[in-house]
């Protein structure tokens, strides 16, 4: 029953996404500077680098929030740069964001939500509570519903999502994108502020969403172990430049790179941060050192 | 059993006060009855401006603008001075219209947001004062214009050209009004509340709550900001139609900036995004001061009107006390009376699990909020000062 419109964009393989010389300027200062890397289709694509490197305002450009001064980015041959952020999003590619933003309501209100791009219902069916209108919410209803599953949020599915955890409420905002059908999934920061457990769960969580459904994910995260575990390949970004990019072994391995979270002179050892509100187990000096 | 006894509670919560309501003519004195037609006229109005300003966080000063040109819309077509079309048809049109200088608006209302909206909309409440003053041929200036009655299959909403008399009650212009008002109201309802629980209604809370994410979930912002608008300014002009039907005349002096004050009273203290509640709070603001004008001789202190200055007269004292209603209302219910009324509904459900073994009746104390859930809550004041 809601094989119609799942399966059309299930169907379709995710094509490669392109970030081609992409330059973004803030009033003189340069976010990000001549950016390129591919992300391969049905990977999981790893952006990392320390504060202030341009992570989040790469997101950001992926979905149309921010517009380069120069350069363009491409999925498959469709140019995103220039594309309003609902056209980006109808093109089945979701975000998450990095402190949580849901809407007032329940669970399932939000991941309805997450299917707006995907239904038709305009004002004056839903109004008028036109069949059509009503057959549609219930189709789309169950898919949401399957999705909540597949997440584990299905205890949670009519619960004010003001009431739910921390942790949960991140899986809100995962199960949200989800409902996209996306193809290609932008997780922006998924562990962060997360305890040990939740940690281990959302790992989980992903690696069951990459399982099941045919989508690449690009991934912005402090948490390095979460990153070597996940990724297939990484990209490191240091104030706005690529610094360097391979599979997670070539990156940590890479002397830029511990330079870059390290600071100059760093041989690997004292109390190494990678990065403010990093707690994560495995930073890529220790494991390198 | 389940299916039947879920629904059960809720069918009984919509039919119970709807059957109350329609049996009301036959008790109700006109002056009552008129009471409750401004009310419903304003609660279809509050409920319009609830969508816009409760769901999609989009602040508007400028709802008399468009309950007037509902009013005079209303007027225009179905007058002398115009086509004089069918009441119906010329109801339509002007709902159409209040939806079309809704739309003109449009490309201000798309992409400015929230407070900074609501100054913009400002300037529709004078520019609509001058147009009613000066448009002399449409608006009939100062004076105002007249209203001709409603008229559906032949049967004319007024009193006097035919003498109706249902059970033993004569039906005069009141007694038929409020059945086209309750239709009216009762349309209103179903239509917000698809809206609200469908795809438009969750995409306009997603654009008050964060624009950037509703925009990433596929929401076009300038769009829905603009229909929520157009939408809101429809149900404003459909209350002005049932306005200008129940005062018989419209005059430009009653759609001024304190009216748009009003509905926005209406919907903080019915509570922000709730249809029931925008009811509610409609039934507040509009019956509570007419009510307290009709008592107000009865308090204590309270002089008879006319008596010499520094007494404290009837319309005085009535204002007072709504003014300390409304403060008392925000201080025990930020949330307006629908949050109240949710609170009391989860405590009662929450003490009857707990004492399983006596539902039907319940504890004592809590017996007389059963029958106010935010459906039936509109209904409780009408009642209550039956004469």
């Amino acid at each position: 029953m809601n094989t119609g419109t799942t399966a059309t964009r299930a169907a379709e393989a995710p094509e490669p996404l392109e970030v081609d010389r992409v330059t973004v300027r803030f009033a003189g200062l340069t976010a990000l500077d001549d950016v390129s890397f591919t992300v391969a289709p049905g990977s999981v694509h790893a952006v990392i680098g320390p504060n202030g490197a341009g992570k989040s305002t790469c997101f950001n450009v992926l979905s149309g929030l921010h517009r380069p001064a120069s350069g363009t980015v491409r999925y498959g041959r469709q140019r995103l740069t220039g594309l309003a952020p609902h056209r980006i999003a109808a093109l089945g590619i979701a975000r998450t964001f990095q402190n949580i933003v849901t809407t007032e309501g329940t669970v399932g209100d939000n991941l309805m939500l997450g299917r707006h791009a995907l239904t038709r219902a305009g004002f004056v069916s839903s109004a008028l509570h036109l069949p059509h209108a009503v057959r549609e919410q219930r189709a789309h209803l169950a898919r949401a519903r399957e999705i909540a599953e597949l997440v584990g949020l299905e205890r949670h599915f009519d619960a004010p999502v003001a009431m739910l955890s921390y942790g949960d409420r991140k899986r809100v905002e995962m199960a949200r994108a989800l409902c996209l059908e996306p193809r290609v999934l932008l997780l922006d920061e998924p562990v962060a502020g997360m305890n040990t457990a939740e940690r281990a769960e959302a790992v989980e969580v992903i690696r069951t969403v990459r399982a099941q459904l045919p989508l690449s994910i690009v991934l912005v995260e402090h948490d390095m172990g979460l990153v070597m575990r996940l990724a297939d390949e990484v990209t490191v970004l240091d104030f706005g430049r690529r610094i360097a990019h391979g599979t997670p072994d070539e990156v940590r391995r890479d002397p830029e790179v511990l330079r870059a979270y390290l600071g100059t002179g760093a041989g690997g050892t004292g109390p190494a941060t990678p990065g403010p509100g990093t707690p994560g187990p495995a930073t890529p000096g220790k494991e390198a050192a | 059993m389940s299916d039947a006894a879920k629904h059960l509670p809720r069918l009984t919560a919509a039919v119970v006060p709807l059957l109350v309501l329609c049996a009301l003519p036959f008790y109700l004195e006109s002056y009552w009855l008129r009471i409750g037609l401004f009310s419903m006229a304003a609660a279809i109005g509050a409920i319009g401006l609830s969508l816009l300003s409760g769901t999609a966080g989009q602040l508007s000063m400028g709802h008399a603008f468009f309950l007037a040109v509902g009013a005079y819309g209303y007027v225009w077509f179905s007058g002398d001075p115009g086509p004089g079309l069918p009441p119906v048809v010329a109801m339509v049109l002007a709902v159409l219209l209040a939806g079309a200088a809704g739309g003109l608006f449009s490309p201000v209302a798309g992409r400015v947001k929230g407070m900074y909206l609501g100054i913009a909309t400002l300037a529709l409440v004078f520019i609509g004062h001058h147009l009613m003053l000066t448009l002399d041929g449409v608006t009939g200036g100062f004076n105002g214009r007249s209203v001709e009655p409603m008229e559906i299959g032949g049967l004319v909403l007024d009193s006097g050209r035919d003498d109706l008399v249902v059970l033993g009650v004569p039906f005069g212009a009141e007694e038929r009004l409020w059945y086209f008002g309750l239709v009216l109201l009762a349309f209103t309802w179903f239509t917000a509340r698809g809206l609200l629980r469908g795809r438009p209604g969750r995409a306009l809370a997603a654009l008050r709550d964060s624009e950037t994410a509703a925009s990433v979930m596929g929401v076009p912002v300038a769009r829905h900001r603009s229909s929520a608008f157009v939408v809101s300014s429809m149900y404003a002009g459909l209350a002005g139609v049932l306005i200008a039907l129940s005062f018989r005349r419209v005059v430009p002096d009653h759609f001024g900036l304190v009216l748009s004050i009003d509905y926005l009273a209406m919907i903080v203290i019915g509570g922000l995004g709730s249809v029931g509640g925008a009811v509610a709070g409609a039934f507040f603001v509009t019956a509570l001061p007419l009510v307290m004008a009709k008592y107000a001789d009865q308090l204590p202190l309270v002089a008879a009107p006319g008596s010499p200055d520094g007494s404290l007269g009837p319309t005085e004292a009535s204002r007072y006390l709504y003014g300390a209603a409304i403060v008392v209302i925000l201080l025990w219910a930020p949330d307006g009376l629908h949050g109240l009324a949710r609170r009391l509904r989860s405590r009662l459900r929450s003490r009857l699990r707990r004492e399983p073994p006596a539902p039907p009746h319940g504890p004592g104390p809590a017996e007389p909020v059963t029958p106010a859930p935010t459906t039936t809550a509109p209904s409780v004041p009408v009642k209550e000062h039956t004469p």
